[in-house]
């Protein structure tokens, strides 16, 4: 209780001392930074815990003081930019992405710019230059990427009915507009009654992130957010492709084919209807189609092999592949100028995080510790059973551990060997077909730009567009509806941000 | 809005009598006299200017293109410029405008409404009967509204929820209530009135209770009903009542509750749903426009003071005792 009332007492001292003096600047490292304060997301329930087995062997791998503060997720870009207003400033700072605040503070002068020294480091040094690219601001490195599956898009369904009806696994869009007709109309369980639906969706409207929608877009060849057209960058919701991929989607809308509270259903409840057999077929990033097999095979170990069948992207109807990409990345590990003030601190921190990314420490960040919570197989990381206590730890602070790996240069830790031999089959097919996917992936060319319009007002801007796309597909308003929107998001606002992006463009081809 | 008014009060309280100081000087005199008056005074008057006064040095950003690396005093002065973009925005009139009928509906349906219930309450003579009722209507207001929101869906779900089936069976319609813009605020307002309404009637319950019962047995024996004693003893009684929690409603009016509009927004209704308080934490918060959302924060709040400063002219302009 007194411990309660003394961190209370703390807590209002300084609300007050931020409320009253503007605090800038914080105290002076010692050149020598023995203790690196790292500021990163956890995505668990709980934060991994201070003096925990993996804390413990990063130190020893590092042969630094790591003092992690851990950030809620949910909440994680607020306390990114309070940290920044304060005194107390982490050394090494995880950045979720280019986000109009980050943006903002770096070109502020907040963080180090690395673009010309992460080469001389060779964790560091990155041998997927353009995803560098893309994480970058104008070309301007202000962090060390965290590297991310650059392919993920994928249409799982049901296979037992697919089976059932007869039919093949889709190739094209056309056979995705089928498959979920018979999935709606030709009763795939057998119940009698008129009671699924093909494709569901849930609500998600924002442009651009990786959303049912985006990736249908893609396949109908609209391009990847921007797309060239004429010597010019165009945002992808102003080519005919965009209006063709959107007929396509509200003829499945209209014909019932897809959930009719797409605009409302909770996205956290996703896959219940796949498992409850109501809706047949998601489409999504392709890690999905494992945690569906993981709930089938919970809801009957038995019998759970033949239930989930995925194939990658689609063909468009042109019978051309486009496939959608993700960024690559997911945001970066920066290093604040306020904290890190000398070229010889910098140096000590870009050491630090060349430890992080190389292989010792990736594989105790991703698997874990060897002998204690998995062991090698050919190769790859198989999780110790029965979990011991400490074993059960160690796997619960990974998930958050994780968040601190780079993998600039690849994966360099284990991939995990998968419980079942049906579900290592289906884990390397999804490898396999995300492999192949990759060489038609659709890129977006202005990745790397940022434009100073969209920093300022560009998610409003999108939003006008995401919702109309919404709307139009629910019938609020029709296709002029959406080319007025279209017309909007341009006279708000948009034509400078094509303009800012164009001319980045021009200027760094 | 609350916070400057008990500031009043309690230095009202604190004042001396009128017969104070007639000649300078004496004011310290005065001052000796009532020294543990204003001893006493001094924690408020310490509390408002750190946690209620202190802060507003924050509102400073509004005028500012502030960022969080070069901090409140180090980032560019640019004046109005916030506002300005606020005011051309092509946002701007519909979030008034939705922020104003949605405030207007809560104050002209809910409000009564309260009162309507609170006096049905004093009506009932049987003490368990309204005990029981009372705490009924009391419990929705401990729900969050995240509770509130998850139990709108699931009534008003598409094609199964019960309050949607009953509803369009009624009307002979098929309306998406979570989707359709223009019942939006009527759900809204409904949601309001089930989860605060008991709670609202707690103060009129208890001014009811003060009501003089001589003029009620006076009033039976000349004769009146039930509602003749309403209209003419019950309500006059408890008119400064209302007055007071009126223009204390009004003063929360623009408040038009973040986490409950939040909530019900989608795609399809948002051209019936943003209102400043969402619109506030869309551009500030998520996308880091902190100056600009501060400006519109502070303009809101602006509104709000106009708005309360206004009744309370209009309720003394009426002859009844406003707030200040």
């Amino acid at each position: 209780m007194i411990r309660r009332r003394m961190s209370l007492a703390a807590a209002v001292v300084t609300a007050t001392a931020l409320t009253l003096t503007a605090c800038g600047g914080g105290e002076t490292q010692s050149a020598d930074i023995s203790t690196v304060n790292v500021m990163a997301p956890f995505l668990e329930a709980q934060p991994p815990s201070a003096d925990g087995a993996v804390q413990k062997k990063l130190e020893e791998l590092t042969g630094k003081d790591v003092n992690i503060t851990w950030a809620p997720n949910a909440s994680y870009e607020d306390k990114t930019n309070i940290t920044l207003a304060s005194s107390e400033i982490p050394h090494v700072m995880v950045i979720q992405g280019k986000t109009p605040g980050f943006v903002k503070n770096a070109e502020a002068g907040a963080f180090w710019d690395l673009t010309d020294k992460l080469d001389e480091y060779p964790n560091l040094k990155t041998t997927f230059p353009d995803i560098q690219q893309n994480a970058s601001i104008n070309g301007k490195v202000y962090g060390v990427y965290r590297g991310r599956a650059p392919m993920r898009a994928a249409v799982m369904f049901r296979q037992d009915w697919l089976d059932k009806l007869g039919l093949e696994a889709p190739k094209t869009t056309e056979d995705l507009y089928e498959v979920a007709k018979a999935f709606t109309e030709k009763d795939p369980d057998g119940n009698g009654q008129n009671d699924t639906w093909g494709i569901t969706i849930p609500k998600w409207g924002a442009l651009g992130t990786n959303s049912p929608y985006d990736f249908i877009e893609t396949w109908y060849g609209a391009g990847n957010r921007w797309t060239e057209k004429d010597g010019k960058l165009i945002p992808s919701f102003e080519t005919e492709e965009f209006l063709e991929a959107n007929r396509f989607v509200k003829k499945m809308v209209d014909e019932k084919l897809i959930n009719p509270d797409f605009a409302t259903f909770d996205p956290t409840k996703w896959n219940e209807p796949f498992l409850n057999g109501k809706g047949g077929i998601i489409v999504d990033v392709d890690s999905r189609v494992s945690v569906l097999i993981n709930l089938f095979k919970q809801a009957d170990p038995n019998n759970f092999e033949n239930k989930v069948g995925f194939v990658g992207n689609l063909e468009g109807p042109d019978g051309e592949l486009n496939a959608h990409p993700t960024d690559g990345y997911s945001g970066f590990l920066a290093i604040p100028k306020s904290s890190v003030r000398t070229e010889a601190e910098l140096k000590t921190v870009l050491e630090f995080l060349n430890t992080m990314n190389g292989k010792d420490v990736a594989v105790l960040l991703n698997n874990g510790i060897e002998g204690v919570n998995f062991t090698l197989e050919d190769g790859k990381a198989a999780t110790i059973k029965p979990e011991t206590e400490e074993a059960k730890a160690v796997n619960t602070d990974i998930k958050s551990y994780a968040q601190l790996g780079m993998n600039v240069a690849g994966n360099s830790f284990y991939p995990v060997k998968q419980a079942s031999d049906y579900e290592q089959q289906v884990f390397d097919k999804r490898t396999e077909v995300m492999a192949e996917d990759l060489k038609s992936a659709v890129y977006n060319p202005a990745a790397p730009y940022v434009s100073a319009t969209y920093v300022s007002k560009g998610a409003q801007l999108d939003n006008i567009v995401a919702d109309a796309r919404i709307k139009y597909l629910a019938g609020q308003i029709d296709e002029q509806g959406l080319k007025d929107a279209i017309k909007l998001w341009n006279t708000s606002g948009g034509d400078k941000v094509k303009e800012e992006i164009n001319k980045l463009w021009q200027d760094n081809k | 809005m609350t916070a400057p008014v008990i500031a009043t009060e309690a230095g009202e309280r604190a004042q001396p009598p009128a017969s104070a100081p007639r000649k300078r000087g004496r004011f310290s005199v005065h001052f000796a006299h009532y020294k543990w008056l204003y001893l006493l005074l001094l924690p408020g008057v310490v509390y408002f200017a750190i946690f209620r006064y202190g802060p507003m040095y924050g509102v400073s950003i509004a005028f500012k293109d502030y960022v969080p690396f070069l901090g409140v005093n180090d980032s560019p002065w640019v004046g109005f410029q916030h506002f300005q973009d606020f005011f051309s925005n092509p946002d701007f009139p519909r979030l008034l405008g939705n922020t104003l009928i949605l405030a207007f509906l809560n104050l002209g349906i809910a409000f009564p409404l309260t009162i309507v219930l609170a006096l049905l309450l004093n009506e009932v003579r049987l003490s368990i009967l309204k005990r029981t009722v009372q705490t009924l209507v009391y419990i929705p207001h401990f729900l969050s509204w995240t509770i509130v929101a998850s139990l709108s869906f699931l009534l008003f779900a598409l094609d199964f929820g019960p309050l949607f089936l009953f509803l369009n069976s009624v009307m002979g319609t098929n309306i998406d209530f979570l989707s359709d813009p223009n019942w939006f605020r009527p759900l809204i307002v409904l949601q309001e009135i089930w989860k605060n309404t008991g709670w609202g009637t707690i103060i009129f319950l208890a001014a009811l209770a003060t009501v003089d019962q001589d003029q009620y047995e006076a009033a039976i024996i000349d004769g009146a009903g039930r509602f003749r004693r309403v209209w003419h003893i019950t309500l006059p009684g408890i008119r400064s009542t209302i007055i007071v929690m009126l223009i204390l409603a009004i003063g929360q009016m623009l408040n038009t509750g973040f986490e409950q509009i939040y909530l019900m927004t989608n795609a399809l209704n948002r051209s019936a749903a943003d209102v400043f308080d969402t619109y506030v934490y869309f551009v500030g918060i998520t996308q880091g426009a902190y100056s600009y959302s501060t400006a519109v924060g502070l303009f809101k709040s602006l509104v709000g003071l106009v708005l309360i400063f206004g009744t309370n002219a209009l309720a003394k302009r009426f002859n009844q005792s406003g707030l200040f």
